[in-house]
């Protein structure tokens, strides 16, 4: 099994998959940090103070005066009045939200990249690891090696672990570098407050604790790293079903693209909570965000990806093992 | 060569699996094992800031916002951009004004812990107020119940003497600047009758300001007594740019510090 794994990477290699994937975050990463630093300094220049708290207070009064406007959908408003209070709350307990350096940075962005461009990055990887092999002819050979059918998918499948895992550390680390050019390296231990809940519209600070930043960030990226393997395993399945890999990426790329637009829009189409594209914005159940559909939560959400993610197993092992190949 | 590098890309993409599992696993037990470690409010007296510069904190509802001004600045806006001409000084302006924010709100918000260090640092401080209390969205006009209009100004000078005396006792020395109202009614039917209303609400403000020290009382009902509709915005409310300018002009000559 190890020798059909090792075959594997040995192959994602030769492909320099990982490799462009990697150079595209690395750019899109720089155009991120340049972004933010443009912002920061124009709040700076707007409210002539680095003061956190003037800043955070001035934060606070746009948005009631936001709030106060009257045309502004409920479900903006609920979102705005959730922020506000936490706001609020962080102010209250003289606790900086956004320490400003890099660690600050990385958990921005990985808040942010979650629900489409980590995505995306892993479906770069994942669409083609058994499409390829049709269309460049090796699963022939690959299949008339005396070796089970079941094996190679999972030596396939398990590769496709370990890329995404290679992936994230790779975000990771070139998210600090990059911006701790700009930003400085320092602020692992700045305070940052999880356990924020939502009720019925309402921010309850009831179970609310402070964590050191850098634990703050690993609990990220696990749950990341958790969304990009259910991602990664549904383009996996597409990958063996459809031969064709653009095909494959086509269909993983509207589902994802259709999640972000759909997660704005479904509060009142409460089944679309069961549909594994409005549940992947898993960090904000730690950030304390409302979610899109009332009544989700953190052990909703993972298990409807966890659902979606065994059925997609299922189905690409059925499929592998019985599939006439010619 | 190339051996070696998938060798390295593996072992390195073991490793990190375990970590994101470890940290996936700690996720989930910090957010179902959340046993309620209450977080300490912070202590009143926490911060230093620098106070270089002229601070200057504007609070009060959609005049101090600037609701109206094609260029969104609002008085508050142009009095900085003349000040600065003016002075080499290092300016600093907190504008805290929020739309549609009456007097109960505004003793309300006096009381926060970081509007309380603002104000503390402040130089001077600018106020709006009274607006939404009297005109409540021209409701106010619709009705024109005298009786009605005297409870309002009795409730309103109470919530104005808390905010200036809460102000007062955050900081001593900052010149406090209460912007009177105009009467952006003066050209519709009951003018005589809306315009006394105004009147009698702007003579009880400068007696409760006149109450504290370093406490001034700005009119603005000249400003707008003639042509009022060259200086009132599409809404017949709010002040215009050039409304918001006059406004401007009258405060930054009474400004010292």
């Amino acid at each position: 099994m190890i020798n059909l794994v090792q075959n594997e990477m040995i192959k994602l290699v030769r492909k320099k998959r990982l490799l462009v994937v990697t150079i595209i975050m690395a750019v899109l990463i720089s155009m991120f940090t340049y972004a933010q630093f443009r912002e920061s300094e124009r709040v700076q220049e707007r409210l002539g103070t680095t003061d956190w708290r003037t800043t955070l207070q001035q934060q606070i009064i746009d948005i009631q005066n936001r709030l106060s406007g009257s045309q502004i959908s409920d479900e903006w408003r609920k979102q705005l009045e959730i922020r506000v209070s936490q706001q609020q709350y962080y102010l209250d307990h003289d606790i900086n939200p956004a320490e400003p350096g890099a660690p600050t940075f990385v958990r921005g962005f990985i808040e942010n990249s979650i629900q489409l461009l980590l995505p995306l990055m892993i479906m770069i990887v994942a669409a083609d690891l058994v499409s390829s092999e049709h269309s460049t002819g090796t699963v022939k050979i690959l299949l008339t090696r005396p070796v089970q059918r079941w094996k190679i998918l999972l030596s396939k499948y398990l590769t496709l672990v370990l890329s995404v895992s290679f992936l994230l550390l790779m975000f990771g680390i070139l998210s600090y570098v990059i911006s701790g050019i700009v930003f400085g390296f320092k602020g692992w231990n700045a305070p940052v407050l999880t356990g924020f809940t939502v009720e019925a519209g309402e921010l309850n600070t009831a179970g609310t604790h402070l964590i050191p930043q850098w634990q703050y960030i690993l609990m990220e990226f696990g749950l990341a790293w958790f969304v990009s393997l259910v991602v990664g395993t549904l383009s996996f399945m597409l990958s063996v079903l459809i031969r064709s890999t653009a095909a494959g990426m086509g269909v993983m790329l509207a589902c994802l693209i259709s999640g972000t637009i759909l997660s704005s829009m479904v509060s009142s189409w409460e089944s679309a909570k069961y549909l594994f594209m409005i549940n992947l914005r898993m960090s904000d159940y730690l950030q304390g965000m409302a979610p899109p559909i009332e009544g989700m939560s953190l052990g909703f959400s993972l298990s409807v990806l966890a659902i979606w993610a065994a059925a997609a197993l299922v189905i690409s092992f059925v499929s592998f093992t019985k599939k006439d190949v010619y | 060569m190339k051996g070696k590098w998938v060798l390295f890309v593996t072992i390195t993409s073991v490793f990190s699996c375990l970590l994101w599992m470890f940290g996936m696993g700690w996720a989930l037990f910090d957010y179902f094992n959340c046993s309620a470690k209450s977080v300490a409010e912070a202590p009143a007296e926490t911060v230093e800031t620098d106070r270089n510069g002229i601070h200057i904190v504007a609070l009060g509802d959609s005049l101090t916002r600037g609701t109206g001004d094609a260029s969104g600045k609002g008085y508050v806006g142009y009095l900085m951009e003349d000040l600065e001409k003016r002075s080499d000084q290092k300016m600093q302006i907190t504008n805290l004004g929020i739309k549609g924010q009456t007097s109960v709100q505004l003793a309300e918000q006096v009381k926060q812990q970081e509007v309380q260090r603002q104000i503390k640092l402040a130089d001077t401080i600018l106020i709006t107020i009274g607006g939404n209390d009297l005109f409540r969205g021209g409701q106010t006009l619709a009705e024109l119940d005298l009786q009605k209009v005297e409870g309002l100004k009795e409730e309103y000078s109470k919530n104005v003497d808390g905010i200036l005396s809460s102000i007062r006792s955050q900081n001593t020395e900052a010149n406090v600047f209460l912007i009177g109202l105009y009467n952006p009614f003066i050209d519709m039917e009951d003018a005589n009758t809306t315009s006394q209303i105004v009147r009698d609400w702007n003579e009880r403000s400068a007696d409760i300001s006149a109450k504290y020290p370093k406490a001034v009382f700005v009119p603005t009902f000249d400003l707008f007594q003639l042509k009022v509709e060259d200086y009132l915005y599409t809404d017949n409310f709010h002040p215009n740019s050039e409304g918001y300018q006059l406004i401007a002009e009258r405060v930054a000559a009474l400004l010292t510090w």
